[in-house]
C-alpha cells in the first residue's frame, strides 16, 4: 500500500499550519510501511480537533465520546483481537478526560496503540489549558495562570510498567512515522505522546519553540534500560526526548485470556440450543 | 398450603447458603419454593435473613411473618421475634436463651466446635433440626448440602446428621411433589438475567462492581471460558459502558450490569449507543437512592431515571421482568431487539428480583429465536458500496463488522451523513434524527402489552397497576380479594418502553378507579401513564423503604378499595 492510498479525500477542517496534518502524513506512511490492509485497521478517536483524524483517513473508525477513545478501543481489542486497533486522540481527551482509562489499559497490556496529539492546550473548545499545560500559563479560562503542574504523561506510562513509551514531535514526519510504525508493530500497549503546535491557541510552545528544545534520543539510547528511560521521561521542560524512551515485550492481556486466546470471542457462532442444555441442567 | 421459614443470622454467617440448601431440599421434593434474602451492606455482623415460602402452588413474592424461625444471633432472635404466625416454632442456638413453647434450643455451636472443631458449622446444624421439624428426610438435605458445598461437603454433613440427631419429631407434614423432574427449575432473578445473557449468545461484559448487578457478572465470569464470554472488570461505570460499545462495533453481543449510580455514570454512553446505533444491553439492578442509599436493599425509583436518561432523542426499549422466568426470557429478547434495531437495551431488575430463588417452569431458550442480525461476509461480497447509516424505511442500516470485506465501516458519535462522516448539513442532520426515531416506531410493534387479570374489560372496576417484580406479591393480593368478592383487575407491566399508549388508553379509561403500586414514593408508573394517556391515577401505593411488598400489604392496602 501507498501511503495516500490511506487518505480520504474529503474537506479537512483543522486550522492552517495546525501539526494535526503532519501527525495525519506520518501515520498513513506507518500504515504503509507496515502494509495494513485499510479494513483491518480500526481508528477509534474521541472529540477534539486531533480526534477529527478518523474523518480525513480510509480506514474503518469508531469515533467516540471526549475522554473515552481508550475504553472503546479496549473493548473492541476484547472482542476482535484480530484486528489493528488505534486510539488516537487530544491530551484533553486522554489524558484529562478519560485519565482513568489510561492508567487502567496501561495496566491490562492489550495489544493497542496509543497516538497522543499533545499541543498542550483545547482547540476545539478554543484555547483553554490541557492537562499536559506549563503551570502558569495563561488562558481566558485560567487568567491566574495554570495554577497545577502539567502532567508528565512519558514518565507515568514509565512508572505503570507500560511496555512502549514514545514521543515524537509532529515537525519531524519521517521520524515520527518511523516511532508510530514501531508502535503499532509492538505487541502490546504501546503509548506515543506527540507533541504538536497549535499556531491558533499556544502562542508560546510555537513550532520554533519546539524546534529548539526537541532532542532526539537517537540510536545510542537502549530502550530496554527503564532507569534511563525515567530519567528522559523527567527531562526538564527545556530538552524534550524524541525517539522510543521504553520497549520491552511482556504477555498481553489477549495473550493470557483463556477465552480471547481462542480467537476473536465477536466472531464465535450463536449458541444453540445443544450448547445451552448444560447451562439450563444447572437448574434442575 | 404454605408454610413460611425464615432463617436468620449475621453476616458471614453463611445464611444464603442454608436458604439455599433448604429451597434446593424442597425443590427437590417438587414443592414450590420462593427464596428471600435480606441483608445489611456489611460483610460481617448486622441482618441476615433468608425468608423460604414453601407451597403447592408457584410463588413469587415473599412474607412477612414466619411459621418457623432459625435463629443464630440474639440480635435476630429480638428482630424477628414478634414476624411469627400463630403456632410458629423457633429453632434457636442454645447460647441465645430463647426459651417458652415450641422453642427448640439447640447447643449447636458447642456441637460445632467439640465434634467438628468448625463454629460455622453451627448453622448446618440448626438448619438440621429445623428440616427435621418439617418432616424433611435426611438424606434429601444431604444431597443439597453436596450440591451446594461440593468439596467442602463432609463436615457439614456431619453437622446436618447432629441436628438431625439433636432435633425434636416433625410438627408439619409437607405434601408430596407437585412436579416432576425437570419440569421445573429453581434459580435467581440474577442468575436468570445471566443465563438469558448466555443464551443471547452475550459475549462481552464489562462491569464495575455494584450491588445488586454484580450478581450477573459473577454469573457470566464463572461460566465465561465455557461459552466463550468475555467478562471485564471495568475501572469505571463509563469505562464499562464505553467497552461495551467497542466491543459490540466490532460485533460482540455486549452488556453492562450495574445499579442505579453505575448507570448514572453511563449516561453519556447509552447516548452514544443511540448515536452511533450500536446495540448494548444495560442491566440496572434498583436499589433505593439517591445517591449511595440503601445499597442491599430493593426499589423501583430508576424506571423515568432509565426511560429519560441519555441527552438528545433517540429510541431505546425498557423492560422490567416479572419474575425469575420472565427475567430469563426477557433478558434474551432484550439481546435480540437491541441487535434487531440497532438500540441500547435496558433490562430493569431490582435487589428483591435478583436475589430471590424461585421456582419455574423449566426454561426453553427456544422460545426466542436468537439470530444473527449482521451482514455476513457474502452479503458484504456482494455490495458495491457500504453506508453504515443508509437512509432505509425503517430506519434500520444493514450493519456491518469491521475487518470481514474491504467496505470499510465508520461509527461517529458527532451528527454523520450515511458513511458515518462527521456533518454539519442540516438537511442531513433532519433525515438523521427521522431515520433513528423511526426504529422507536418499528420496535413499538415488537413489545407485548401489560398483563391483564382477570382478562377483560376494565368498565367500573378498580385497576391496580405495577411493573416489574412487584407482579408476585400483586397477582396473590388481588386474587385473594376477588376471591372475598372484590372486582379488582391487575395491569401489570414488563415491557415498559416504546408501548402502545392510545391502546392502553382506551384500556384504562373505563375503569371506576385506577391505583398504582410501585416501590417508590412517587409513582412513577402512573406518572408516566398519566403523561401518554391524559389519566392521572387515583391513588398510589408506595413502599420506599427498602422491602419488597408482600402479599398482606397489598390485601391490607386495598381491601376498602372493593
Amino acid at each position: 500500500m501507498r501511503p495516500e492510498e490511506y487518505l480520504a479525500d474529503v474537506e479537512i477542517h483543522w486550522c492552517p499550519g495546525c501539526g494535526n496534518f503532519q501527525i495525519r502524513e506520518a501515520l498513513v506512511r506507518a500504515l504503509a510501511a507496515l502494509d495494513l490492509p485499510p479494513h483491518r485497521v480500526v481508528l477509534v478517536t474521541g472529540i477534539g480537533q486531533a480526534a477529527k483524524i478518523v474523518h480525513y483517513l480510509r480506514v474503518n473508525g469508531f469515533d467516540g465520546l471526549h475522554g473515552r477513545t481508550i475504553a472503546a478501543a479496549a473493548g473492541l481489542k476484547m472482542a476482535r483481537p484480530d484486528l489493528e486497533v488505534i486510539a488516537e486522540s487530544g491530551d484533553g481527551d486522554l489524558y484529562g478526560e478519560g485519565g482513568n482509562h489510561l492508567l487502567h489499559n496501561i495496566r491490562r497490556n492489550l495489544d493497542i496503540t496509543v497516538i497522543v496529539h499533545d499541543n498542550r492546550v483545547y482547540g476545539l473548545t478554543k484555547g483553554q489549558a490541557s492537562p499536559t499545560a506549563p503551570a502558569g500559563y495563561i488562558t481566558r479560562a485560567q487568567p491566574f495562570g495554570v495554577l497545577s503542574r502539567p502532567l508528565n504523561p512519558l514518565a507515568l506510562a514509565l512508572a505503570l510498567g507500560a511496555g512502549f513509551v514514545a514521543q515524537a514531535f509532529s515537525g519531524e514526519v519521517e521520524r515520527t512515522a518511523q516511532i508510530l510504525a514501531a508502535a503499532i508493530r509492538y505487541r502490546g500497549f504501546a503509548l506515543v505522546n506527540v507533541l504538536h503546535p497549535c499556531p491558533s491557541w499556544n502562542r508560546v510552545q510555537t513550532f520554533a519553540w519546539y524546534k529548539e528544545r526537541i532532542r532526539d534520543i537517537g540510536e545510542g539510547h537502549d530502550p530496554t534500560d527503564l532507569s534511563e528511560a525515567m530519567r528522559l521521561a523527567l527531562s526538564d521542560s527545556e530538552n524534550l526526548p524524541v525517539g522510543i524512551l521504553y520497549e520491552r515485550e511482556g504477555p498481553t492481556w489477549e495473550e493470557r485470556h483463556p477465552v480471547v486466546r481462542r480467537g476473536p470471542p465477536a466472531l464465535q457462532p450463536l449458541p444453540t440450543y445443544e450448547d445451552l442444555l448444560p447451562l439450563l441442567q444447572e437448574f434442575s | 398450603m404454605e408454610l413460611v421459614v425464615r432463617l436468620a443470622g449475621a453476616a458471614g454467617q453463611g445464611v444464603q447458603t442454608l436458604g439455599e440448601i433448604l429451597a434446593r431440599t424442597c425443590f427437590r421434593s417438587g414443592l414450590f419454593v420462593h427464596g428471600e434474602l435480606s441483608y445489611h451492606s456489611r460483610i460481617r455482623g448486622g441482618e441476615n435473613a433468608f425468608t423460604l415460602r414453601i407451597s403447592d402452588r408457584p410463588v413469587f413474592a415473599t412474607r412477612h411473618r414466619a411459621d418457623l424461625l432459625v435463629v443464630l444471633t440474639e440480635e435476630m432472635g429480638r428482630a424477628y421475634r414478634e414476624k411469627l404466625r400463630d403456632g410458629a416454632w423457633v429453632v434457636a442456638e442454645a447460647g441465645l436463651g430463647m426459651a417458652g413453647p415450641r422453642v427448640l434450643s439447640l447447643p449447636a455451636l458447642r456441637l460445632a466446635r467439640e465434634k467438628l472443631k468448625l463454629p460455622i458449622a453451627m448453622g448446618v446444624i440448626l438448619l438440621g433440626a429445623a428440616a427435621k421439624l418439617l418432616g424433611l428426610p435426611e438424606e434429601k438435605v444431604a444431597q443439597a448440602v453436596k450440591e451446594v458445598f461440593g468439596e467442602k461437603a463432609e463436615p457439614n454433613l456431619q453437622a446436618l446428621a447432629l441436628g438431625y440427631e439433636h432435633g425434636t419429631p416433625p410438627v408439619w407434614e409437607l405434601p408430596g411433589p407437585q412436579f416432576g423432574p425437570g419440569e421445573r427449575m429453581l434459580l435467581t432473578g440474577g442468575q436468570a438475567v445471566g443465563a438469558g445473557a448466555i443464551a443471547a449468545g452475550c459475549k462481552f461484559l464489562a462491569a464495575y462492581p455494584m450491588t445488586p448487578g454484580t450478581p450477573v457478572m459473577e454469573f457470566l465470569a464463572q461460566r465465561s471460558e465455557r461459552f466463550g464470554i468475555v467478562v471485564e472488570q471495568a475501572e469505571d461505570e463509563i469505562a464499562a459502558i464505553n467497552m461495551a460499545l467497542g466491543a459490540a462495533f466490532g460485533g460482540a453481543r455486549a452488556m453492562v450490569t450495574t445499579s442505579g449510580g453505575g448507570f448514572a455514570l453511563m449516561v453519556e454512553g447509552l447516548s452514544l449507543a443511540g448515536m452511533i446505533e450500536t446495540p448494548v444491553v444495560i442491566h440496572v439492578g434498583q436499589r433505593p437512592g439517591p445517591a449511595t442509599g440503601l445499597p442491599t436493599r430493593t426499589s423501583q425509583e430508576n424506571l423515568l431515571f432509565a426511560l429519560y436518561a441519555g441527552h438528545g432523542e433517540f429510541p431505546r426499549f425498557l423492560c422490567a421482568p416479572r419474575d425469575q422466568e420472565s427475567a430469563f426470557y426477557a433478558t434474551i429478547r432484550a439481546f435480540e431487539l437491541a441487535e434487531a434495531y440497532q438500540v441500547p437495551s435496558i433490562l430493569l431488575t431490582d435487589q428483591f428480583l435478583v436475589d430471590s430463588y424461585a421456582v419455574v417452569p423449566a426454561l426453553d431458550p427456544r422460545r426466542v429465536p436468537v439470530r444473527p442480525h449482521t451482514l455476513s461476509a457474502e452479503e458484504l461480497a456482494g455490495l458495491s458500496s457500504y453506508r453504515r447509516f443508509a437512509l432505509t424505511q425503517s430506519g434500520v442500516s444493514p450493519r456491518a463488522l469491521p475487518g470481514l470485506s474491504p467496505h470499510l465501516v465508520l461509527v461517529d458519535s458527532d451528527e454523520h451523513d450515511e458513511f458515518g462522516r462527521i456533518t454539519e448539513d442540516l438537511g442531513i442532520r433532519k433525515a438523521m434524527v427521522e431515520k433513528r426515531l423511526r426504529k422507536g416506531e418499528a420496535l413499538e410493534g415488537e413489545v407485548e402489552g401489560p398483563a391483564v387479570e382477570p382478562e377483560g374489560e376494565t368498565r367500573g372496576k378498580t385497576v391496580v397497576l405495577g411493573w416489574g417484580s412487584t407482579y408476585g406479591a400483586l397477582r396473590e393480593a388481588v386474587e385473594e380479594l376477588n376471591a372475598r368478592g372484590g372486582d379488582f383487575v391487575l395491569i401489570h407491566f414488563q415491557d415498559l418502553w416504546p408501548q402502545r399508549w392510545k391502546a392502553l388508553g382506551d384500556l384504562l379509561r373505563p375503569a371506576r378507579r385506577l391505583i398504582t403500586v410501585e416501590n417508590n414514593a412517587w409513582g412513577q408508573l402512573g406518572k408516566l401513564i398519566a403523561q401518554e394517556t391524559g389519566l392521572i391515577p387515583h391513588r398510589h401505593i408506595a413502599r420506599y423503604d427498602g422491602r419488597p411488598f408482600a402479599p398482606e400489604d397489598l390485601v391490607e392496602a386495598l381491601a376498602h378499595e372493593a
